[in-house]
């Protein structure tokens, strides 16, 4: 049970009527990255405040490292850091004041300074935060969350404002962490990004976990093609199909790809009929693609 | 616990307003000094000092405003969360609030009386003693230390309700305007509640009573009116203010953020 950092069990909340979480059950492996995703109102954020103690939850146990997650019961979150929603700022005290006002006595300015480094904040940290930007808000919420090295950390929409340039320091910044074996919970509606990020995939629908693998299941689950563009397209695909070739319908000359599918075997074929290839794509569905069909189906109904 | 505090009391010392604040303070105290002293007529030099040179009645608007942002702010900048999501209990945030406050409301008492023993010896010297008597068998400065000490305590039933308010509405204007016009309603509805009380009795138990607080302990004849005896509005005053943190606490802690 020691790989295991959050465990949450058959966890029910309710908004007045509203039955916002239903059953929800899932667990995250010490080390790893999980992107927590769904459509808006599905209940991620919910849960993330349900993790924190935020919420009194009807029924249903959380535990985090082995100790109980509730309102009244808070040890567990020593080990905890987190962004949620939007990050509280004060308008009257610097960054560096912010640092400073939620560290603990164990952590050292040495490890405020490397922070505020690696985020890239050191031009404007001991600016009053009013002055600051969405984006440069932002990373000073993340890296609140990050300051006391916690071995568990939530965030949610990390992403929200964050420029190009910071957006990839960010991306590095988790991946160093968790090979140091910090645990992220992440949400985020940016799927290219969290894509590069996690290890498992989390997906809520309507309060309900509705898929939870890792990210190498997902990916080996979805089709992998092989797109030719060709002089003649038309003459291909019958030379292809001819050869025991499956192909895709969806666009243009696409091979699914098996395990023995070779590309050069596939070039010598058509170039041997005196079909011209003029480019050549692999594609494989992306989490978006994957993500979309997933909550197409729509196993969740709504009660 | 400490720690608590101490990031109550850092985010407090950070606010400009805080220490405009205390500067503030101090030069309408001075000014009110500087006109009794050019307008004896007006202002009696006696009365102005066991008043504290009017210090009492602002120190109650600060306090007001200062207890309604202490816990409103929170939720105003969003910054509870991050408050919440730490190994503390609920309580003692909430708890470390109220210690922050009654921590300011010491220092702003102790800043008045110190300042208004220095007003004295700079502007009225000569012109009279600490131990003069001055009314209700009382000599100057227990008049003064019995303001400061009533005061105290009736400032506090009304900071218990500001921040009951500010936690309830999670807004700094709600708690404040109620905090003031708590404050302040008392000499609009003093006299119809005196005849009020002589009717059905009971009422004498009415929070605005207790407020009364600091009147009583400086007169001999106050009683009469609020139909309690001294010890009796003490307790009740502390009575309020326990039952309004308690409901408080049980808002705080109930409360999902």
């Amino acid at each position: 049970m020691s790989d295991i950092i959050l465990n949450v069990q058959h966890l029910n909340k309710s908004f007045g009527s509203k039955h916002v979480l239903k059953d929800v059950s899932f667990s995250v492996e010490r080390g790893h990255i999980v992107g927590l995703v769904g459509p808006n109102g599905a209940g991620k954020s919910t849960i993330m405040k349900a993790v924190l103690g935020l919420f009194n939850y009807a029924s249903g146990q959380i535990t985090i490292d082995g100790d109980a997650v509730s309102p009244i019961s808070h040890q567990a979150m020593d080990k905890v850091g987190a962004l949620i929603e939007y990050p509280g700022i004060y308008p009257f005290l610097t960054g560096m004041q912010h640092l400073k006002l939620f560290s603990k006595e164990t952590t050292g300015q040495d490890q405020i300074d490397e922070i505020v480094d690696r985020m890239k904040m050191t031009t404007y940290i001991d600016r009053k935060a009013k002055t600051y930007s969405l984006g440069m808000k932002q990373k000073l919420g993340i890296a609140l969350a990050l300051v006391n090295q916690p071995k568990f950390v939530i965030l949610d929409e990390p992403m929200n404002g964050l420029d190009p340039q910071a957006n990839k320091d960010l991306r590095t910044i988790i991946l160093d962490l968790a090979k140091q074996g910090t645990t992220f919970l992440i949400s985020s509606h940016i799927l290219s990004e969290l894509e590069k990020l996690i290890d498992d995939l989390v997906v809520i629908d309507k309060g309900q976990i509705v898929y939870k693998e890792s990210m190498a299941t997902l990916e080996s689950g979805g089709k992998r093609l092989l797109v030719v563009k060709t002089s003649d397209d038309d003459k291909a695909t019958i030379i292809l199909t001819q050869n025991g070739y499956q192909l895709d319908q969806t666009a243009g000359v696409s091979i699914i790809e098996t395990d023995d599918t070779k590309m050069a075997d596939v070039i010598k074929l058509l170039s041997d009929n005196g079909i011209d290839i003029e480019d050549v794509q692999h594609v494989h569905s992306d989490l978006e693609t994957s993500l979309l069909e997933l909550l197409k189906n729509d196993k969740v109904k709504e009660s | 616990m400490i720690t608590l505090v101490k990031q109550e009391t850092y985010k407090l010392l950070h606010k400009k307003s805080t220490p405009a604040v205390s500067i503030a303070l101090l030069i309408i105290m001075t000014a009110f000094g500087v006109l009794s002293k050019l307008y004896p007529k007006y202002w009696s030099a006696k009365n102005m000092f066991t008043t504290m040179y009017t210090g009492g009645s602002w120190v109650v608007l600060f306090l007001i405003a200062a207890c309604s942002s202490i816990i409103a702010m929170e939720f105003q900048y969003g910054t509870i969360k991050e408050l919440l999501y730490r190994k503390y209990y609920r309580g003692e945030i909430l708890v470390s609030k109220w210690i922050t406050m009654l921590i300011y409301s010491i220092y702003f008492y102790a800043l008045v009386f110190v300042y208004s023993l220095i007003l004295k010896v700079v502007l009225y010297n000569g012109n009279f003693k600490l131990t003069d008597t001055y009314a209700n068998n009382q000599s100057i400065i227990e008049t003064q230390l019995m303001n400061l000490i009533g005061q105290f305590l009736s400032v506090w039933l009304v900071l218990s309700l500001v921040l009951l308010l500010a936690n309830i509405f999670k807004s700094t204007a709600a708690a404040i305007s109620i905090g003031i016009i708590g404050y302040f309603a008392l000499s609009v509805v003093s006299g119809l509640m005196f005849v009020l009380m002589q009717k059905w009795d009971w009422l004498k138990w009415n929070p605005l009573n207790m407020m009364n607080l600091p009147a009583q302990l400086t007169s001999d004849t106050y009683h009469k009116m609020t139909l309690l005896s001294t010890p009796e509005m003490i307790c009740g005053s502390l009575a309020y203010t326990a039952i309004f943190m308690a409901i408080s606490y049980v808002v705080f802690k109930r409360r999902s953020v």
